[in-house]
């Protein structure tokens, strides 16, 4: 069995990141991490190689320092991983990235399961991951928290607005992981010796870590990039402060924070009105 | 199956000791060409992560393995330009005259350090290092902590457990031989196992806080003694200064007191009140909160054996601190590079029984020395009591009416052929000049508490500026803990035992010690219907491990943590 987890190096929330004059992240300048959300999927992954024995690839699209989150999933238990870098894909938008990765995908062979993270939180749009599963025509499963394989067959339980749905579809298939999965398990002995091994062996890293361009994958390159990408970033703007008051009542017994709450009148007109 | 994770070495904790260690061993496997393995764990997250001390340190070992350090980056607060042994009393200070501080607190020249920096320079500058050296592989596993000593059926240490994923083979790091530079997380084991310490370890523990302020007091250090610890607990305080107008002041609380209640974190906002250290941080900010203990049984707590079949002692996990000089820093240090030189001979011939060496070679070098010079230190004040329980609170009240001297007189006119006498013996064993070698014997920190104790009561300067002071929940946001869900690092053994103890406390009307003595807000009494008992806060723990040492009865074990939780205490 194979599966694949597709992972994003982003910049790091809890940093200042660099802000260029145009409004754009000065990703050079940022710090950086993978993406919080990927840290499900990643984990969803390495639960298909835990119970179903599958062979876990992690790909990310980025530039040659995103093989530091290649290296963090390794550590993680991932096998194998898969790294296109390709200053043609600077500016890609959602449709842009959907097909490189679409590209990648063929390019790293046969799967079964593909898990994406729910978005990201550079570009919180959530659309790579349902973009990516029409592009491969097969059936995908989007905000799932659970899931196991039974022959064939995926069932999987996703978050819904007003609860849970559990569905069932065949293999292969792309799943986008929900954070109210399973937390990512520490990384362990085993996949931090490895990380260090591969530091040190450039051979054995080349075979682990494939480094593709958008010629390796057979992508074409007007469908990628700046030019690939049919979104607009017409301005940037900054917004003030929002949201209204907000009032904690705590440390006091229940009847005097009542008493408390009604007396603040601000809150009384909030609920008038 | 999958293979067993296997090194040649194994170093467990990312101390100055095991970090000199490598850096030697890695000096000389380039020049001999020794093919050799190394991985060293550390339970922090980061070296120097869970890594607080002073530090004030002679900088003759790192001048040995860098002789170029004051260029080559290594990370330098300054070197001691004006240094100061002071008695404090609740509202001045006295700065003892040059002619009568001892040698060992004669710091000037000595470089000005902050240790954690230390620690994660020398951890970089290590793996720099070893790409340079292809004979060598060397594997850093920062935020996995040793958990379990493992043995063969000789009971030769063949490694250590340091994850739990249920499989052996996955959670064992196996080695040829295998050094505990710690402080006592995992030690400990192997000093119970193989009854290495008949004579307890004495423990202090240290609170330590940075601050940035708004004049520039490099190179300057003050050592105090007095205020705000005048119960005869052996204690001082430190202030050092610090490269970029930053300050390090903190204090050395001994946990072998008679007091069951010290607070030391509390202790130190008292330190601050003193008026000469507010004006020192007047306008400044608190930037950094740490703790951690302190072996300060010296020579007489050495384990009988500083190695065993497959593993041997370094730094603190040994106890070589010289607390005449109040250095530790240096001495792990030399503990790191003597054994350094002897693994690679063993590993080039082969041969382990060169490790034999170990213990001899400590002994004879200045770290034995100095050690053996001051092997009475301790027990000169356990001697006579009457030091710090008399004689130094006479003094610090003299101090405060600006007659310093009048506190020595006073207190031996009081009788006038015992005390002269006395204090003349204190002296000599303090300055270690005598020539007795009997042992002595420690009573663990533990069982010198007594629960009815009646601390003196001591003036605490009023006229404080609130800011200035920080309550225990407060501090702990400055030594920024992180933990896992379903951290449990604190084991309590028996709640029975505990209920027990909280009930001889409850009748005093205080607490219990590990309540009063915790750094960081982590043990509280909770009262429920059927009783109160001990809870625990552990996300609070920054890991000094004082409730285990004071503990009444031994009811409580501090274990290393998992995925790398605790402080982070990287500019401490």
């Amino acid at each position: 069995m194979n599966s694949f987890v597709l992972i994003k190096q982003v910049p790091d929330q809890s940093a200042k990141a660099g802000v260029n004059a145009d409004g754009t992240i000065d990703r050079a300048k940022a710090k950086r991490m993978l993406n919080p959300f990927d840290c499900f999927a990643l984990e969803a992954a390495l639960q298909t190689k835990r119970l179903y024995g599958a062979t876990v690839t992690a790909i990310t699209m980025g530039p040659p320092p995103a093989i530091e989150i290649l290296y963090e999933a390794i550590a993680h238990g991932v096998d194998q991983a898969v790294h296109l870098c390709d200053r043609r894909l600077a500016a890609s938008d959602t449709l842009a990235t959907a097909y490189a990765l679409y590209n990648t995908v063929r390019y790293a062979g046969d799967f079964d399961l593909v898990f994406c993270g729910l978005q990201t939180t550079d570009g919180d749009t959530a659309q790579v991951g349902p973009q990516l599963a029409e592009r491969l025509q097969v059936p995908q499963v989007t905000y799932c928290e659970s899931f196991e394989i039974q022959g064939e067959k995926l069932i999987a339980r996703r978050v819904t607005e007003s609860g849970t749905q559990v569905v069932q579809c065949p293999l292969p298939a792309v799943v986008t992981v929900a954070n109210s999965a399973h937390r990512l398990a520490y990384r362990t002995l085993r996949g931090v010796q490895r990380v260090h091994q591969l530091q040190r062996d450039e051979v054995e890293r080349n075979q682990v870590i494939q480094t593709v361009s958008l010629d390796d994958i057979q992508a074409d390159p007007a469908r990628c990039g700046l030019k690939g990408s049919p979104t607009i970033v017409a301005a940037t703007e900054k917004v003030g402060e929002i949201g209204g008051k907000c009032v904690l009542f705590q440390g006091k017994p229940i009847e005097a924070m009542v008493s408390d709450l009604l007396a603040d009148i601000s809150l009384v007109e909030l609920v008038q009105r | 199956m999958s293979s067993p994770i296997r090194y040649d070495l194994l170093l467990v904790g990312g101390s100055s000791s095991n970090l000199i260690l490598a850096h030697r061993l890695l000096d000389l496997a380039k020049l001999s060409g020794l093919k050799l393995s190394i991985a060293i764990l550390e339970k922090g997250q980061q070296f120097g992560a869970h890594i607080v001390s002073g530090a004030i340190s002679n900088p003759h070992v790192i001048a040995r393995l860098f002789p170029d350090y004051k260029e080559n980056g290594f990370p330098l607060e300054g070197f001691v330009t004006d240094s100061h042994l002071s008695v404090l009393g609740a509202d001045k200070k006295w700065d003892l005259p040059e002619k009568i501080v001892p040698k060992g607190f004669k710091k000037d020249g000595y470089a000005i350090l902050s240790l954690s920096h230390v620690i994660r320079w020398l951890a970089d500058a290590l793996q720099t290092k070893a790409k340079e050296i292809p004979n060598v592989q060397l594997d850093l596993f920062p935020g996995f902590a040793a958990h379990e000593i493992l043995y063969d059926h000789q009971d030769r240490v063949i490694g250590v457990r340091a994850s739990e994923s249920g499989a052996l083979n996955d959670d064992a790091v196996y080695a040829d031989y295998t050094c505990f530079g710690d402080k006592g997380f995992i030690s400990k084991d192997l000093v119970a196992k193989f009854d290495l310490r008949p004579n307890p370890q004495l423990w202090s523990v240290g609170v330590k806080e940075v601050w940035e302020v708004q004049e520039d007091y490099q190179g300057q250090v003050w050592h105090t003694l007095g205020y705000p610890i005048l119960d005869g607990t052996f204690s001082g305080g430190f202030v050092y200064g610090m490269a970029h107008k930053r300050l390090a002041l903190g204090l050395i609380v001994s946990l072998d007191s008679q007091n069951p209640n010290i607070n030391p974190q509390q202790r130190l906002q008292d330190y601050k009140s003193h008026p000469w250290i507010q004006k020192l941080l007047t306008g400044g900010k608190l930037r950094k909160y740490g703790a951690a203990v302190i072996p300060e049984g010296g020579f007489y707590s050495l384990p009988t054996r500083f190695a065993v079949e497959g593993a041997l002692l370094l730094g603190d996990a040994l106890g070589v601190l010289d607390v005449a000089s109040l250095s530790g820093v240096d001495r792990a240090m030399e503990t790191g590079y003597i054994a350094a030189n002897l693994l690679h001979d063993t590993f080039l011939t082969q041969n382990f029984a060169l490790m034999e060496h170990y213990q001899k070679q400590v002994l004879e070098s200045f770290v034995g020395q100095d050690l053996h010079t001051s092997r009475y230190f301790r027990e000169a004040f356990l001697e006579n009591r009457r030091l710090l329980e008399q004689y130094l609170p006479a003094v610090t009240n003299k101090v405060d009416q600006g007659h310093p001297w009048l506190g020595s007189l006073q207190y031996g006119m009081g009788k006038p052929i015992q005390r002269t006498t006395d204090t003349i013996r204190a002296l000599n064993l303090i300055l270690g000049k005598t020539k007795s070698e009997e042992p002595v014997t420690y009573t663990s920190c533990h069982e010198s508490i007594k629960p009815e104790f009646n601390p003196a009561a001591v003036a605490v300067n009023t006229k404080i500026a609130p800011e200035i002071l920080y309550t225990r929940p407060d501090a702990v946001f400055f030594a920024a803990p992180k933990y896992h869900e379903g951290n449990r690092h604190i084991q309590e053994f028996s709640a029975s035992t505990c209920q027990e103890c909280i009930a001889t406390y409850d009748k005093l009307g205080r607490t219990t010690p590990c309540v009063s003595d915790c750094t960081a807000e982590v043990h509280r009494i909770d009262s429920f219907e059927n009783g109160r008992v001990h809870g625990m806060s552990l996300e609070n723990c920054i890991q000094c491990r004082t409730c285990e040492i004071v503990c009444p009865r031994v009811n409580l074990r501090v274990n290393p943590t998992y995925e790398g939780s605790g402080p982070d205490f990287y500019g401490l």
